[in-house]
């Protein structure tokens, strides 16, 4: 049983669409950078948000007035995936499709208003229009909606390796369910200080407006925006390894963990090259040690400097890159590289690919990879 | 890796083990003496201020219940009450299916670690000092909770968390049910886990959900919901690899159908076309006419909307099936209601009884079914169905046989 990648949708801080945000990736491109102050703390933080006008068609239906940005990013990067594989989501399509969404914070920015309003106002200021857009489901209640999707409707939570997890899902609802043609799989991240906060405790969060990669871990820059994969049961991209995670439960198993998901191939059967997951964090490391030794000659690019690191949806954003590399048998290069992986990528160039390796540390859970194939 | 490259075949699913912690006791054996004594476990809520909100009380697990959940230590006291609920629950089923080895977890929650999101917010309004907050960050995400619940019982698999709302623990028991039944895992163990947090006992109160009084679920008089916490988890497994172990079945697992309701987020489609189309979806997977369901434990939040709409499908549906919403007795626990429910059922099934409705008076003329009443009551089972609902329209049903 075989599953392709039929759609790609992305919405990011470096285009509308998937293909213009694989365009200025390729050009080598940089998302801005705002800074989020904490006016709490006092403390700020860069992110890489994605610009209010990227969004404009999704803000316009009026199932999505009152919605977070989540659903918003989500909504069009859904859609945008439907109009990449040639598909009109009229009910004849939608009828017989699942949806699964990948979250990792949710509606982040509504949860802290909601919970302020409640600390500082008490719990009868508390608006019950923020609160059901807090609730992890949200997004994908929404795009369900608007698709007219019936069918399954799932959100997986997790850390940011959830988007690959969700592929697997989806996988095994498309293997289990024969009536379902397709299954749309999106994440989706909105950006807030909050993230950046909290992440700074585990010494995960610069307050700088750079972060390399595979250099000296200074933390990361948080990125938004939703990235969706079409999957179906035909088409040019297979999906062709994929897992629900391997678990770690302490820095010190996450590198085990990381030899066991990413595996140890042969020599014939390497992938061509590696869209990788570094952000600047621990997980730098644990990928330099695994690729240094099992993957020492595959050149690896790594979105994160550029897009900033999306969470929910970077697993997806990333199986999306591998796949426009993969159709355009070109290979981005990486954005602020570190010195220590030799095999980075550093400049886009033309290759000659047949399969892709896409790699998540996630930052507290688990580690996974996923296998494209173009045929 | 896994790589799907055969095509599936349909294998008979047994409970071999179950685990449950709720406000009716800390594990299954006192989870039933509660259900056929239709004791009522809602209570004042003590975790948090409550003052300014319309709604007071909840079904709550009390903190002594959930000492033994790991062993004592510095670290241990670091972890969220949801870890500890988990864990209590996840060891119980691995005791009763005789020490399984799961592949995978499939759980359901909806929002975890909440609490200590709450807290470090408070903290972050009361000062600049970040001081402890890396224990709550580490701590709070949906999954550390499930990760803490299986390293406590020397489990090490990966997990898939599903965060459909209240639907949660139903799906994630559906879709364990589903990977064993089409061979695609030998043995998965499922469930859900929820703590009580203050932002959603607010969230519910501000949208007007959450009643003053006491919860009512299917009586024309019903006025809201009241919220509850717990964990439940199910050990499933192909009948072949529980008969390789040697393990006995509890009951049977014959049938799950979920559906998506586009009408609205925090409101079902009046018409109750989500629900029915979950039950008759689960009806299908398990082959069985809806005149062979012998009890349906309903979602029954006791909200105008959710027991109406509810009510209708299940109307749609049958004539006289008896129906009681447990949530009666212990409020309801969101994401892990389903996986609690779904013990209930079990446990049902094992006992021959019907559990109870609690403060219910007087039936809604326009349904068709038989609210069971404010006692439990012996009966012959062969088939229950389980239903859940959530917010974003999320409807999961599932059947269960005995054995």
């Amino acid at each position: 049983m075989k599953f392709f990648v039929q759609g790609i949708g992305a919405v990011s801080p470096l285009g509308p669409n998937g293909q213009e945000t694989w365009t200025a990736i390729c050009r080598g491109q940089q998302a801005p950078r705002k800074l989020f102050a904490n006016s709490l703390a006092g403390r700020s933080y860069f992110s890489c948000p994605v610009p209010a006008k990227f969004v404009a068609d999704a803000a316009r239906q009026p199932r999505l007035r009152r919605s977070g940005t989540i659903s918003l990013l989500g909504a069009a990067a859904g859609f945008d995936a439907f109009a990449d594989a040639g598909l009109k989501p009229d009910t004849g399509v939608t009828g017989r499709i699942a949806v699964v969404f990948a979250i990792c914070s949710g509606g982040i920015n509504y949860t802290r208003r909601f919970y302020h309003e409640i600390v500082t106002g008490g719990a009868n200021s508390a608006s019950p229009l923020l609160f059901p857009e807090t609730v992890y489901n949200a997004a994908a209640s929404h795009l369900a909606a608007l698709l007219g999707v019936n069918q399954q409707s799932y959100t997986l939570a997790g850390d940011s390796s959830v988007g690959l997890g969700a592929i697997h899902f989806a996988i095994q609802l498309l293997a289990m369910h024969p009536e379902l043609e397709r299954c749309l799989v999106v994440g989706t991240e909105e950006a807030d200080w909050l993230l950046g906060d909290a992440f700074a405790c585990w010494r995960m969060a610069t307050t700088r407006d750079q972060f390399e990669v595979y250099g000296r871990p200074a933390g990361t820059i948080f990125g938004e925006g939703a990235a969706a994969i079409l999957i179906g049961r035909s088409g040019q991209i297979a999906l062709q390894e994929s897992s629900a995670g391997i678990p770690f439960g302490s820095f010190r198993q996450c590198e085990r963990a990381a030899r066991a998901a990413f595996g140890r191939p042969d020599p014939s059967s390497l992938p061509d090259f590696i869209v990788s997951s570094a952000n600047g964090t621990f997980a730098d490391e644990v990928e330099r040690k695994v690729f240094s030794d099992a993957y020492q000659s595959v050149p690896v690019y790594a979105p994160k400097p550029a897009v900033g690191e999306a969470l929910g949806a970077g697993g997806l954003l990333q199986i999306a890159l591998a796949g426009f590399a993969l159709r355009h048998q070109e290979l981005p290069g990486t954005v602020a590289p570190g010195p220590n992986l030799p095999s980075i990528n550093r400049l886009t160039r033309s290759c000659a690919a047949s399969t892709a390796l896409v790699t998540c540390v996630g930052f507290s859970h688990q580690v996974n990879a996923l296998k494209l194939c173009i045929l | 890796m896994c790589i799907m490259q055969e095509s599936l075949r349909s294998k008979r699913v047994l409970v071999t083990g179950l685990g449950v912690v709720s406000p009716l006791g800390p594990d299954a054996e006192s989870n039933r003496r509660s259900l056929v004594e239709g004791k009522e476990c809602v209570t004042p809520v003590d975790r948090f201020d409550v003052s300014k909100t319309r709604c007071k009380t909840a079904g709550q697990i009390p903190d002594d219940w959930l000492r033994t959940a790991f062993p004592p230590g510095r670290a241990s006291q670091r972890l969220h009450r949801g870890a500890r609920m988990a864990a209590l629950a996840l060891r119980e089923a691995c005791a009763s299916a005789s020490a399984p080895s799961p592949e995978v977890m499939v759980v359901g929650t909806t929002c975890g670690g909440m609490s200590y999101g709450e807290i470090y917010y408070r903290g972050l309004l009361a000062s600049k000092s970040r001081r402890g907050f890396a224990r709550l960050v580490g701590n709070y995400t949906p999954q550390k909770p499930i990760q803490d619940a299986l390293e406590a019982n020397h489990l090490r698999i990966p997990t898939q968390i599903i965060s459909n709302a209240c639907s949660s623990g139903s799906n994630a028991i559906g879709h364990g049910f589903e990977l064993v039944r089409h061979g695609l895992h030998e043995c998965v163990v499922c469930g859900g886990y929820e703590p009580l947090s203050e932002l959603v006992f607010v969230g519910f109160d501000s949208l007007q959900a959450a009643t003053a009084e006491k919860i009512r679920p299917f009586d024309k008089n019903r006025s809201g919901l009241v919220l509850g916490e717990g964990a439940a988890f199910l050990i499933l497994e192909s009948e072949n690899n529980a008969a390789n172990r040697g393990v006995a079945a509890l009951a049977e697992m014959v049938g799950y159908g979920v559906s998506t309701d586009t009408y609205h987020l925090t409101q079902p489609h009046p018409s109750g076309i989500g629900p029915r189309l979950a039950m008759e979806r689960a009806l299908e997977s398990a082959r069985l006419e809806f005149g062979a369901v012998d009890y349906v434990n309903a979602h029954g939040t006791a909200t105008i909307f959710n027991d109406a709409t509810e009510g209708a499908a299940i109307s749609a549906l049958c004539d006289a099936v008896p129906v009681s919403s447990t949530k009666s007795m212990m409020g309801h626990a969101l994401g892990a209601a389903g996986a609690i429910e779904g013990v209930f059922c079990v446990l049902a099934l094992r006992e021959q009884f019907l559990p109870p409705n609690l403060n219910f008076t007087e039936s809604d003329p326009s349904w068709r079914f038989r609210v069971i009443g404010n006692r439990s009551r012996p009966a012959r089972l062969r088939h229950v169905l389980s239903n859940s609902i959530g917010f974003g329209g999320t409807n999961a049903t599932l059947i269960l046989k005995q054995v």
